[in-house]
């Protein structure tokens, strides 16, 4: 356990120490910035400080990585920034809205319109088909079935499965389930990926095909990826790896 | 809105789960709807044994035929009221009858077991006037004699009631069955009818009869009617529409059935809500990273609710579907019990109708709803995070 107290150290020294840049280009405008984050939970009495006074920034397009140890904190900065859970202290803001001061309706709310996820056990929905599962989030949006169904399709076929869009996921290889989930993550025009060990339960070969098409996904479509993975290759992949231990960038 | 095809798919992914929670809510449609038919059967053949446009007349005071009284004098009386229709040749039309009870033997159960059987004794115009009863078989009785017809509901329940053989009204006294007869369902076709004189000696009734049935010329001439056999006091008469009387005889057997089934309907759903439960439980449970996944989606509370509640109301509606299907099988069953008001054995029908059906089917919907809630509430409260790191 830290101490609560620790002084933090200001925003952009903060960002700028503990990012290593693998791209160079103009400086984008800033996307999620994070200031002053503090995130503790409670196992029954005993409090767990898992983020500490945690300040960061990250950039409009950019492709991050999030490395540390397990129990760094890693999975807790995304779900932050996913908008899955809300901050103890400090405060969140991404695209200039604050996500700490919304309610949990709100989040989810913003999450569908903002957020497109990728777990590392895919988490499809079993007995739905390829192009069901990719259609889930559009049944947020007011847009007709006709218009889902096409979207969904346009969806598939970005990550190349659209030959198998009846498909159930017991149907699919792990690779093609990530892909499906991948197509589920865009489907909705999403500003922000985020990824939590989007290979971690595939071989090579497959992990290769999913950050092919991350970083497609970044350098074509812009879409700004958070990935937290403990695989180095993977992470050679994303033009910006960060490192945490113990709740803190180091 | 989470695609119905979503909840129905999982239904079916664990099947032996569903298929027995669905039989238990079937079972509970299954009696439910029964009772009702039954119920419904009850007061059909009780109730539709009369005509409103009969008037139905008894001693005042007395509750059933059985036990009431008028002497033969005042039945010319009675069908000289006002309001009593009148045939081609001038004459009132109405009918004088007794009713007893005879026990006989029953047959098809255990050896030497007796139930009642309602005896009438009807004049020699009574088929002329039921109109609703026939023959079906044989032949009319021959007044005078101790030849009876019998109603369908009888034929071959009892010792000696079919066609061409006898029975014992009185010790040593025989009565031989000369015609089947149905009359459109009612209570009258558990019935045996005879000779008014052969109930008036048999059973020393003589210058009796339990009622009197008149036609009324409308159904508007009732009151009249009635005012003419209850105004005078010292007659001791009361009267009412036929149908009437009949249906109030059905009420304390209906309401018997209706209680016992409902008695039996709410520990079964009880037992049926309960496994709906757990079924929903243990799918919440077994669930738990795809509801996660479906709240990081952006799925709201209230639509993980409902899409559970939806689930546990589609798996009820598919056992109450198949319960209240199976519980149309009982149309085909005839079902004998004592009429509390003649204390007679009547042989009712389950009488099947849509809305028994309808309702039944969503009583065990709402059953479905009442064991989803819980789990439905429990699967709301999933938080993404905590199913994520499952």
């Amino acid at each position: 356990m830290s101490d609560a107290s620790t002084t933090p150290t200001s925003t952009a020294a903060n960002t700028a120490a503990n990012t290593a840049v693998k791209s160079g280009g103009a400086a984008a405008a800033t996307l999620i910035r994070l200031s002053q984050v503090g995130k503790t939970y409670y196992r029954g009495k005993e409090a767990v400080e898992v983020l500490k006074n945690l300040d960061l920034e990250m950039p409009d397009g950019a492709f991050e990585a999030l490395m540390g140890p397990s129990g760094s904190g890693k999975s807790t900065l995304l779900n932050l920034i996913a908008g899955l859970d809300n901050v103890t202290s400090g405060s969140i803001q991404i695209s200039g809205v604050d996500l700490s001061r919304m309610s949990e309706g709100e989040r989810a709310k913003w999450r569908s319109q903002n957020v497109g996820f990728i777990f590392q056990t895919y988490n499809l929905m079993p007995v739905l088909t390829a192009a069901e599962n990719v259609e889930l989030p559009l049944l947020l949006t007011s847009l007709p079935s006709a218009e889902r169904k096409k979207r969904a399709l346009t969806a598939l076929r970005v990550v190349g499965l659209e030959e198998r869009a009846s498909h159930r996921p017991d149907q699919l290889s792990g690779g093609q389930q990530q892909r499906v989930a991948i197509a589920r993550a865009i489907v909705t025009d999403p500003k922000i990926i985020v990824a939590d060990e989007p290979t971690g339960d595939l071989d090579r070969a497959s992990a290769d095909q999913i950050l092919e098409l991350l970083v497609k996904l970044n350098k074509e479509l812009g879409k700004t990826i958070v990935m937290v993975t403990h695989d180095p290759a993977a992470a050679e992949r994303a033009s910006i790896v960060r490192r945490l231990d113990k709740g803190q960038l180091t | 809105m989470i695609p119905v095809s979503y909840n129905v798919r999982s239904l079916f992914v664990r099947k032996a789960t569903t298929i027995a929670t669905a039989l238990g809510i079937a079972l509970v449609v299954f009696v439910l709807a029964a009772s009702q038919m039954l119920s419904r059967g009850v007061k059909k053949t009780l109730g539709s044994a009369g005509s409103p446009i009969n008037g139905f007349v008894m001693r005042k005071g007395a509750d059933t035929e059985m036990s009431s009284g008028i002497e033969t004098p005042m039945v010319n009386l009675i069908m000289a009221a006002p309001g009593v229709k009148k045939d081609a040749n001038g004459n009132a039309m109405g009918v004088g009858e007794i009713v007893m009870v005879l026990a006989l033997e029953k047959l098809g159960g255990t050896a030497g077991q007796v139930s009642n059987v309602q005896l009438r004794g009807v004049p020699d115009n009574e088929l002329s006037f039921r109109k609703e009863a026939h023959l079906i078989d044989g032949r009319p009785a021959h007044p005078g004699t101790d030849e009876v017809i019998i109603g369908k509901r009888l034929r071959g329940k009892f010792k000696g009631l079919e066609l061409g053989q006898t029975f014992e009204v009185k010790k040593n006294r025989m009565a031989s069955v000369v015609g089947i007869f149905e009359a459109q369902g009612s209570s009258h076709e558990s019935e045996i009818w005879c000779d008014i004189d052969l109930v008036r000696t048999a059973f020393g009734r003589a210058g009796m009869v339990s009622s009197v049935t008149v036609a009324l010329q409308s159904e508007g001439q009732f009151d009249a009617f009635k005012s003419a056999m209850e105004h005078d006091k010292q007659l001791g008469l009361q009267a009412f529409r036929e149908n009437v009387y009949y249906e109030k005889q059905s009420e304390g057997t209906a309401k018997l059935v209706s209680f016992l089934g409902g008695a039996i309907v709410f520990f079964f759903s009880i037992g049926a809500i309960i496994g709906a439960m757990i079924t929903m439980y243990a799918a919440v449970s077994h669930r738990k990273k795809e509801v996660g996944t479906l709240r990081a989606l952006g799925f709201s509370r209230i639509t993980i609710l409902s899409s559970f509640l939806l689930e546990a109301f589609v798996l009820a509606l598919i056992g109450g579907t198949f319960g209240a299907v199976a519980s149309l099988g009982m149309s085909l069953v005839h079902f004998s019990m004592m009429n509390m008001a003649s204390w007679s054995e009547i042989t009712f029908s389950f009488d099947p109708a849509p809305d028994i059906l309808v309702r039944a089917i969503l009583i065990g919907g709402l059953m479905g709803i009442a064991g989803g809630l819980l789990p439905a509430i429990r699967a709301s409260r999933t938080s993404p995070v905590e199913a994520m790191r499952e």
